[in-house]
């Protein structure tokens, strides 16, 4: 039980370190074209590489196909996805930068992982917020402000 | 200015609604599954919008270095990720602690491949991070009976 919810918050945190890893090497490639088209590259060698590890997987584990479905809205994460990249783009250009825009974006993110929780909608399972949620929010959040405000 | 905080905080919104659809997903599809349709869709509607722009810019891309590339790769396995945990640690945990990792990934990214330095602002942000990783993840008998998947 402990192991397993160690192993749950490295993955989460590890999922972090991917997603910064992601940003500096997309930025790269807007750098050379725009927002929009390297996140459609990006996009585009990700789906493949999502489906190489999906067939390494299936031929390695021969998981058991789990008998749970999935509505027709579930397929649909990568529409949201596509359209921060264009709305990054926007803001970031405007007069909060690239800073300010990270910083709502990350309350953004809370938000709607508070209320997801608390009204368990989506199929999320429903969750009593603690007061622990609102202290490591609170930390986490204030720790970020920091990080992109004190960028020299 | 308040347009511009609204759009960016709908950024956010849209990012934890992507989050949670793939993490839908995954219960059926499993977590790599959901990456692949995340991306596959995304590249969909991004193409459309790249047509409509007239796509001009491809031709900069190519020339673009290797690293430049790796998002994609990274992008696969962060989706993947994400999608794993969230079921099992609740929405609202799963986004703190990708944020924590995303942050300092960032600085560390920033200090260590860009050779920027680190002021003391940044070092308090750092040390608040890090305490909220600690306490979101310190066992407690009354949130560890909540936590129980399904």
């Amino acid at each position: 039980m402990m192991i397993g919810r160690l192993t749950d918050g490295l993955v989460a945190f590890g999922a972090g370190a991917f997603l910064a890893g992601m940003i500096a090497s997309n930025s790269l490639l807007a750098e050379r074209s725009s927002p929009v088209t390297s996140s459609l590259f990006a996009h585009g060698i990700g789906a493949v590489v999502a489906l190489l590890l999906l067939a390494g997987w299936r031929v390695a584990v021969k998981p058991d196909v789990p008998r749970v479905t999935a509505p027709g809205w579930a397929y649909l994460g990568g529409i949201p996805g596509a359209f921060t990249v264009v709305l990054a783009a926007i803001t970031a250009n405007g007069p909060l930068a690239l800073s300010g825009t990270i910083a709502f974006m990350l309350v953004g993110q809370v938000m709607f992982g508070m209320a997801a929780d608390r009204c368990g909608f989506l199929g999320i399972t429903q969750r009593r917020l603690e007061a622990r949620d609102l202290v490591v929010a609170t930390l986490v959040l204030g720790g970020s402000v920091l990080l992109v405000v004190g960028r020299q | 200015m308040a347009t511009y905080i609204g759009l960016a905080v709908l950024n956010g919104l849209l990012i934890g609604l992507s989050r949670s659809l793939n993490g839908r997903l995954a219960m059926a599809r499993g977590a790599l599954g959901a990456s692949f349709w995340n991306h596959l869709v995304g590249f969909g509607l991004l193409a459309v919008i790249a047509a409509l722009g007239g796509g001009q810019e491809l031709a900069g891309a190519v020339e673009a270095p290797v690293e430049a590339w790796l998002g994609g790769v990274l992008g696969a396995l962060f989706v993947a990720a994400n999608s794993f945990v969230l079921a099992r640690l609740g929405t609202v945990r799963t986004v703190l602690l990708v944020i924590s990792g995303q942050m300092l990934s960032g600085v560390a990214i920033d200090y260590l491949a860009r050779g920027m330095t680190l002021a003391p602002l940044q070092l308090a942000g750092i040390a608040a991070i890090l305490l909220g990783v600690v306490v979101a993840r310190l066992p407690m008998p009354s949130s560890a009976r909540q936590r129980q998947p399904g």
